[in-house]
C-alpha cells in the first residue's frame, strides 16, 4: 500500500516535470484604483508564450515597506521573483547596487523613446538599460475653477499670482472655512518633492551635474523662505507641515481650499459622482516665481526591472518590454486609474474617452524634471527632509538650514566616492 | 553539600541547558552580530565593507541628530510611563470600587491594547485631523496643528500612547487588587480609616511590586518606541518626534547604512539592558524588603 502510493507520487512527480512549465514571479506594489488591469495582462503574456507561467505577488502600498522588502531580499540572496515593479526613484540606487539585469541586449534606444524624456534618464542611468518606464506622474496645480472665474482670473502663472489671488478671492468670499492653497510639507518624501519644486522654481537645483548638493545656496534658502511665507502669510494654513496628499487631497475635494498641489491620481475622485467640487476643478503647471521662470513639477512612478540572478533572463525581459508596451499600457489606462509613461497614449481616442484631461496632463508630463538621478538619493532626500522641515516651522532660518544640509551631504557624499 | 545535592544541582543545569542554548542561538548571536556590524563601515549597495572600530561611535557623540534622538526617547519614556502608571492605578482603583458592569468595564479597557498598532496608528491620525478631527471639533472648530507644530507633535505622540498602553497597566494592577482579602480592608475600616488612608496603606504598598513590573514592560517598550511616530509623524516636524530607533530604521533600511544603523541600535540594546538591569536590582530590592 505504502509502496503503491510512493510510486504513484513518484509519477506525478515525473509528469509534472515533463511538462515543466516555467514560472516567472512579478513582484509589485497593489494596484490602487478601481479596477486591477494586471492580472488579465498576465494571462495575455501567457497565452502569447506557451509553457511559461506569470505568478504575480503584491507588496504592500507602502513604498517604504517595499523598498525594505527589496533591499533584505536583494541583499540577502534570497530573492524569489524575476521582474520587480520599481519606484523610480530606486533605479539608479539597485542598478549601482549590481540587483539589476541591464536589458541593452533586449531593449534599444528606439523602444525606450516613445516614453516621457524624465521617465528615461532614471531608466538608462550610467548608459545601461536598468528598467523600463511603466506609470508616471507629475506634480501639478488643481484649482476652483467656479472661483476663479467668479473673480474674473485665470490659473495663476507665478506663486506671486496665486498668492495675490488668494487674497482677493477670500476677502471676498468672506468664508473663514476657505483656505488658500494646500500642499505637502510633513517630514517624508511628499516634503522632498514639494520643496525641490520650489527649489525648481527659483532657479536652482538640489544636486548639480558633478554631483555637489545646494550648488546655489541663496537661492535654494529663497525657495524654502517663500514655502515658510506661504504659511506665515496664511495663503497656506499652518497645518500642511503635517500634511501628505491624502489629508491635502481630502481638505481640497471637500471644497475647503482654492489651490491644491498633487499628483494626477486625485482628478478622478474629485470628478467622482458625489464629490463636493465635481465640475469645478481644473489643472495647471505648478507656478513659476516672478521673474525667474516657469514652474516645473517634479515626476514619479514606476518602472518594471529584472533580478540579475533571474534564470530567465530572456523571459523576464520579455515579460518587461511587453507591460511596458503600447498595448498593455494601453490597457492600464483604459482600464485603470493609471497613468501610461508613453506619451502617445495621451492623445489615443480610446484613452482621451476615459480620461478627458489626459492632452493637458501631456503638456504637463512633458515638461516635467525627474528627482535627482543618482544611487544616493534616499540618503540625499532622507538628510534633507528634517531641514527642510525646521524651516517650514520655523524652527531655523532657511539660511541656517541650507547650510547644515550641505555641510551633512558633502559629508555622506564624500565618505562614498 | 551531599552527594545528593551536587547530583540534584548537576541534573537541574541539565535541565536548564537547552533553556540557555535556545536564549544564546536567539538573543546573544544576533545581539554580538549587530554589535560586531556597528564596527563596519558597510554599505554594501555600493560595495563599501570595511572595519572602521569606533568610528561611528565617535560620530555619533558629535551628532546633533542623534543627541536629539536621545533627548526626544528620554522625554517620551519618563512622561508616557509616568502617565500610565497614575492613570493605570486610578483606573484599577475606580474598577474596585465599581459595583456593576465591571466586565464591560474590563473588556473596554481590553479594547485599546489589543489593537494593532498601525491601527491606534491611524486612528489618532484621523483624531488629530486639523479640520476634520474630533479634537479639534471638541475644542470648538479651532484648527490646532497637532502633528505639525514642534511643541504638540511630541505631547500628541504620548497622549496617543498613554490611550493605548494604561489598560495594560491599569489590568495588572486590578489583577492584584482582586487578591487582597477583604477582611484586610474590614479591618482597616473597624479601625476607623476612610478610604483615602485605606489606600495609602494597604493598596498602594501591596500594588507596588506589580507596579514594578508594569513600569519594567512599559519603560522597556517606550525606550524602543517606533511605530507611532513612524506612521504618524515620520520623526518631524524638525525631528522632534524621531526617536532613537526611528533613526536606526532610517539610517539602515531608508539609506542602507548597515554599519552606522548597527551602531545607533547598539546603543538602543545599551540602553535598554541598562535600565533592565536597574529595574531587576530595584525589584530585588522590593522582594528582600516585602
Amino acid at each position: 500500500m505504502a509502496l503503491a502510493l510512493l510510486l504513484a507520487l513518484a509519477g506525478c512527480a515525473r509528469s509534472g516535470d515533463e511538462r515543466a512549465p516555467i514560472t516567472l514571479v512579478f513582484k509589485h506594489a497593489k494596484i490602487l484604483g478601481p479596477a486591477d488591469p494586471v492580472p488579465g495582462l498576465l494571462r495575455q503574456f501567457e497565452a502569447r508564450h506557451p509553457g511559461v507561467r506569470v505568478k504575480p505577488e503584491s507588496l504592500s502600498w507602502n513604498s517604504d515597506d517595499q523598498h525594505q522588502f527589496f533591499v533584505i531580499n536583494m541583499e540577502g540572496r534570497g530573492a524569489a521573483f524575476d521582474v520587480m515593479m520599481l519606484d523610480v526613484v530606486w533605479v539608479a540606487e539597485f542598478a549601482r547596487a549590481g540587483w539589476l539585469l541591464d536589458l541593452r541586449p533586449w531593449v534599444s534606444a528606439e523602444e525606450l523613446a516613445p516614453h516621457f524624456p524624465s521617465t528615461i534618464e532614471p531608466a538608462t542611468w550610467n548608459g545601461g538599460v536598468w528598467a523600463m518606464p511603466w506609470l508616471m506622474n507629475v506634480g501639478m496645480l488643481y484649482y476652483r475653477t467656479d472661483l476663479l472665474a467668479r473673480h474674473g482670473l485665470a490659473a495663476p502663472r507665478t506663486w506671486e499670482e496665486l498668492r495675490a489671488q488668494v487674497a482677493r478671492i477670500r476677502a471676498a468670499e468672506r468664508d473663514a472655512r476657505l483656505d488658500g492653497v494646500v500642499w505637502q510639507g510633513r517630514q517624508y518624501e511628499g516634503l522632498t518633492v514639494n520643496a525641490l519644486e520650489a527649489i525648481w522654481a527659483n532657479g536652482t537645483r538640489v544636486l548639480d551635474d558633478a554631483g555637489a548638493p545646494l550648488p546655489d545656496p541663496e537661492r535654494a534658502a529663497g525657495a524654502l523662505a517663500f514655502l515658510r511665507s506661504l504659511i506665515t502669510s496664511g495663503a497656506s494654513p499652518s497645518w500642511v507641515t503635517a500634511a501628505d496628499e491624502e489629508l491635502t487631497r481630502r481638505h481640497f475635494g471637500d471644497g475647503r481650499a482654492i489651490f491644491h498641489r498633487n499628483w494626477p491620481y486625485a482628478m478622478d475622485l474629485f470628478q467622482q459622482a458625489g464629490s463636493a467640487v465635481r465640475g469645478k476643478v481644473g489643472i495647471a503647471s505648478l507656478p513659476g516665481r516672478a521673474g525667474v521662470g516657469d514652474g516645473v513639477g517634479s515626476s514619479g512612478g514606476a518602472h518594471l526591472g529584472v533580478d540579475r540572478r533571474t534564470r530567465h533572463p530572456e523571459l523576464a525581459a520579455a515579460l518587461v518590454r511587453f507591460l511596458a508596451g503600447a498595448e498593455a499600457q494601453k490597457a492600464m489606462s483604459v482600464g485603470g486609474a493609471l497613468n501610461p509613461t508613453r506619451m502617445a497614449l495621451y492623445h489615443d481616442p480610446d484613452v482621451v474617452r476615459a480620461h478627458p484631461d489626459f492632452p493637458a496632463i501631456y503638456e504637463l508630463m512633458l515638461r516635467a524634471r525627474p528627482r535627482p538621478v543618482t544611487p544616493y538619493y534616499l540618503m540625499l532626500s532622507t538628510t534633507l527632509q528634517p531641514e527642510f522641515s525646521a524651516v517650514l516651522v520655523g524652527v531655523k532660518t532657511p539660511e541656517a538650514a541650507v547650510a547644515q544640509a550641505r555641510r551633512r551631504l558633502a559629508y555622506l557624499l564624500e565618505g562614498l566616492r | 553539600m551531599t552527594d545528593r545535592q551536587r547530583r540534584d544541582a548537576r541534573a537541574g543545569e541539565a535541565l536548564l541547558a537547552p533553556a540557555l542554548v535556545t536564549l544564546a542561538a536567539l538573543a546573544a548571536w544576533p545581539g554580538l552580530w549587530v554589535l560586531w556590524l556597528s564596527l563596519q563601515q558597510r554599505i554594501p549597495i555600493f560595495g563599501i565593507d570595511r572595519f572602521v572600530g569606533v568610528a561611528h561611535y565617535v560620530f555619533l557623540a558629535g551628532d546633533p541628530r542623534f543627541w536629539n534622538a536621545v533627548r526626544v526617547t528620554l522625554t517620551f519614556t519618563v512622561v508616557s510611563v509616568a502617565l500610565e502608571v497614575l492613570l493605570g492605578v486610578a483606573v484599577a482603583l475606580a474598577l474596585q470600587r465599581q459595583q456593576r458592569g465591571r466586565r464591560v468595564a474590563v473588556a473596554l479597557l481590553l479594547l485599546p491594547w489589543a489593537l494593532p498598532s498601525v491601527v491606534v496608528g491611524r486612528t489618532f491620525e484621523w483624531l488629530y485631523h486639523p479640520s476634520a478631527g474630533l479634537v479639534n471639533f471638541l475644542l470648538g472648530g479651532r484648527a490646532v496643528n497637532w502633528l505639525g507644530e514642534p511643541a504638540l507633535a511630541l505631547p500628541a505622540l504620548v497622549a496617543a500612547d498613554v490611550w493605548r498602553t494604561m489598560p495594560f497597566v491599569a489590568l495588572l494592577c486590578y489583577a492584584r487588587v482582586l487578591t487582597i482579602p477583604d477582611a484586610v480592608y474590614e479591618a482597616a475600616h473597624v479601625d476607623g480609616a476612610g478610604w483615602l488612608a485605606t489606600v495609602r496603606a494597604i493598596t498602594l504598598p501591596l500594588l507596588r511590586r506589580v507596579l514594578l513590573i508594569a513600569v519594567l514592560f512599559r519603560t522597556l517598550d517606550a525606550l524602543r518606541a517606533f511605530d507611532l511616530m513612524f506612521v504618524l509623524t515620520g520623526g518631524g516636524p524638525a525631528n522632534t518626534t524621531e526617536t532613537l530607533t526611528v533613526y536606526a530604521y532610517r539610517s539602515l533600511f531608508q539609506t542602507l547604512q548597515l554599519g552606522f544603523g548597527a551602531a545607533v541600535g547598539a546603543i538602543v540594546f545599551a540602553l535598554v539592558m541598562l535600565v533592565a538591569w536597574a529595574y531587576l536590582r530595584a525589584v530585588e530590592r522590593a522582594e528582600a524588603t516585602a
